[in-house]
């Protein structure tokens, strides 16, 4: 099926190496609220990687991406609270429960595109949000939104952690590992069948249709590929703060979200990775390490957001080696130019 | 007069509705505005001003300074804030307009959301939320009030509807007789065809932005004091009431935004006093614009045309 190039193992060895230094060295040389920041980046960049997907692949956007992660830490609180189901079993659970919302939210895709399938897919993701943020988080009653009107909620237990990864390094490297296999996942997406057609809708829906692409089925695959992830990385975001609320998440999150994943670069999933760091380390950066007023995060947001569209589609990793090898040049150019002159002048 | 027993409308007195009437119509007013505003500029530009509530919020937090902590005469305040949603729209129109004009529509739109990101950060930066800081913009007309119907009526709240009224009135007419709305209109249907043409494309596109950004400020400057607080975050995502009612309007029918824009106002206001989905008419705006755009796309033609949606 796949034919293994040297180029691709080389990758792969890379690869490797970058997870066991993350999974192993990382942890034991960084302090508490870097780990939690470093869950967060991780758990992040699953949701960038959803919209990449959507938008850099198939060429659908979506601006429901944070309403589903939403979503998928609410299902967790609740059958967290609700049932005994063990940790990777309740993030398929939510996974699965996200990917139908999502579809849901997607389906007008199959009507419209560009600007309006933009805009439906925000206001479906403000209705979401309104109606969870009037119901609350579940904070262990009973019933369907699992609220209770207690006062005291001293015993309420925090969401489930899996009972290999209580402690919060242990429960860093369960999340690098479930985000991995979700890169995996998208990987084996874009190499196959999917990433094909993918591809041919995003270059033209009537070729695509005329090639014998079923555009419906694809589409809507791809939602609810981008909406299964955004659930696991609701369910794990759940379980790293224990006890979520609905004002943890803000209305501007999925703008902001859009700005950072076409800042890191959606044609490339590193970008994901890109966006997963700007959305929740650098933000941690600005305010914690360097003692600057995190709002800056929101202009250079704005800035960096009109530089891709004008300028550079591709994002950061496209730009970054693009304009690293451009210098490179212009330093090797000018030490020549020096070595030349200097023998001229000998 | 009212009955002793008065009109009960789903289980509220209608008396006690009235207000919220009031209110209603009052804010429907603001976002019909603002939703004039925004079709205007994305029939001329075919751009979707996302940040058509941050401009207004920008301007509002100004007045707010000149009001409170400068010596600057009240009517002055009030109309930096107008004259400044006008200069930052055409500064960006002029600046960022040409470079934007051959993309499609989302990605122009993309470009007025990094401007609401800017905008954001600036004021969230120079005019932080919460905490003590609980702003009050109070426009002077807001303090005169008058007896309608039994309910109580402020000036604010008048010319609020009756700006909106005006606005869409003064622009049908504008469109339709004048050389500029012509050049306007013509643009609408075809930025290349109409460039050729001799229309000075940019020129026009320009005053539309500057007269939407004009707008613009006046229901920032409106929205601020009818919202009793200058919450600068609310303020800027008030542009989806008027993207709902822009959306109502098919991005192209002044007057039908004009009613999408009073229906958002008076369906938010008008469920307040229902206990049971008082929580939930903040969605209104959302599911509204849902219909709407379902409604817009219930003919789907495949098309090899690279701008068509």
């Amino acid at each position: 099926m796949f034919t293994v190039e040297r180029g691709a193992l080389v990758r792969a060895a890379i690869i490797l190496t970058l997870l066991a230094v993350v999974l192993f060295a990382l942890p034991g040389s960084l302090g508490a609220d870097w780990i939690t920041t470093l869950t967060s980046v991780a758990i992040y960049s699953v949701v960038s990687l959803g919209l990449g997907i959507l938008y850099g692949r198939v060429g659908m956007i979506s601006l429901g991406q944070i309403a589903l992660l939403v979503v998928g830490a609410w299902v967790a609180t609740r059958l967290s609270y609700g049932t005994g189901l063990p940790f990777p079993l309740l993030l398929l659970v939510t996974g699965a429960i996200a990917c139908v919302v999502g579809v849901l939210i997607g389906l007008p895709a199959l009507r419209l595109s560009g600007l309006y399938l933009a805009l439906i897919t925000l206001m479906a993701a403000g209705a979401v949000s309104v109606v969870l943020r009037t119901i609350g988080f579940p904070n262990g009653g009973g019933g369907f939104t699992g609220r209770t009107s207690a006062v005291d909620l001293s015993g309420l237990a925090p969401v489930r952690r899996p009972a290999m990864a209580v402690a919060d390094t242990a429960y860093f490297r369960y999340v690098v590992i479930v985000c991995a296999l979700m890169f995996l996942l998208a990987l084996l997406h874009i190499a196959s069948k999917p990433g094909r057609a993918w591809a041919a809708i995003r270059e033209s829906e009537p070729a695509a249709l005329a090639a014998g692409v079923n555009i419906t089925l694809y589409k809507l695959w791809a939602f609810a590929l981008a909406s299964f992830m955004a659930g696991v990385a609701g369910c794990l975001l759940a379980a790293q703060v224990g006890q979520p609320t609905a004002q943890s998440f803000q209305t501007q999150d999925s703008l902001t979200l859009l700005a950072a994943v076409l800042i890191g670069g959606i044609f490339s999933i590193w970008g994901a990775i890109v966006a997963g760091i700007f959305n929740q380390l650098v933000p941690f950066l600005f305010q914690a390490e360097w003692g600057i007023n995190p709002n800056f995060l929101l202009i250079i947001f704005g800035v960096g957001l009109l530089q891709v569209l004008l300028t550079a589609p591709g994002g950061l990793v496209q730009q970054l080696p693009k304009d690293l090898a451009s210098l490179g040049r212009l330093v090797v150019r000018g030490v020549r130019k020096v070595a030349r002159g200097g023998g001229r002048s000998t | 007069m009212d009955s002793v027993i008065g009109l009960s409308v789903f289980g509220v007195d209608w008396t006690f509705l009235k207000p919220y009437i009031v209110l209603g119509l009052a804010l429907g007013g603001a976002y019909a505005l603002s939703g004039v505003g925004l079709v205007v500029l994305y029939q001329t530009t075919g751009v979707l001003n996302i940040a058509f509530g941050a401009v207004g919020a920008a301007g509002a937090l100004i007045s707010y300074y000149l009001v409170n902590h400068t010596s600057t005469p009240q009517w002055l305040a009030f109309a930096a804030c107008i004259a400044f949603g006008g200069a930052v729209s055409l500064l960006y129109g002029v600046v960022l307009g040409p470079a934007f004009a051959a993309r499609d529509p989302l990605v122009k739109t993309m470009g007025t959301l990094a401007l609401a990101l800017i905008l954001l950060g600036l004021m969230a930066w120079r005019a932080p939320a919460g905490g003590a800081f609980n702003r009050v913009l109070t426009l002077p007309t807001t303090n005169h009030r008058f007896e309608l119907f039994g309910a109580t009526v402020n000036w604010t709240q008048v010319i609020s509807l009756a700006f909106a009224i005006f606005l869409t009135a003064g622009t049908t007419i504008f469109l339709r007789t004048t050389k500029l709305g012509t050049a306007m209109r013509a643009l609408a249907d075809d930025r290349e065809i109409t460039a050729t043409l001799g229309v000075p494309v940019r020129r026009v596109e320009a005053s539309a932005w500057l007269v939407s950004g004009l707008v613009c400020g006046t229901a920032g400057l409106l929205l601020a004091d009818l919202f009793t607080t200058l919450d600068y975050a609310a303020l800027t995502f008030l542009v989806i009431s008027s993207l709902a009612a822009a959306l109502i309007g098919r991005l192209r029918s002044l007057w039908v935004t004009l009613a999408g824009g009073l229906a958002v106002g008076l369906v938010q206001a008008v469920l307040a006093p229902y206990g049971s989905i008082t929580g939930y008419r903040s969605a209104t705006p959302f599911v509204l614009s849902i219909a709407a755009l379902l409604y817009l796309s219930r003919h789907r033609v495949v098309s090899i045309s690279r701008t068509a949606h």
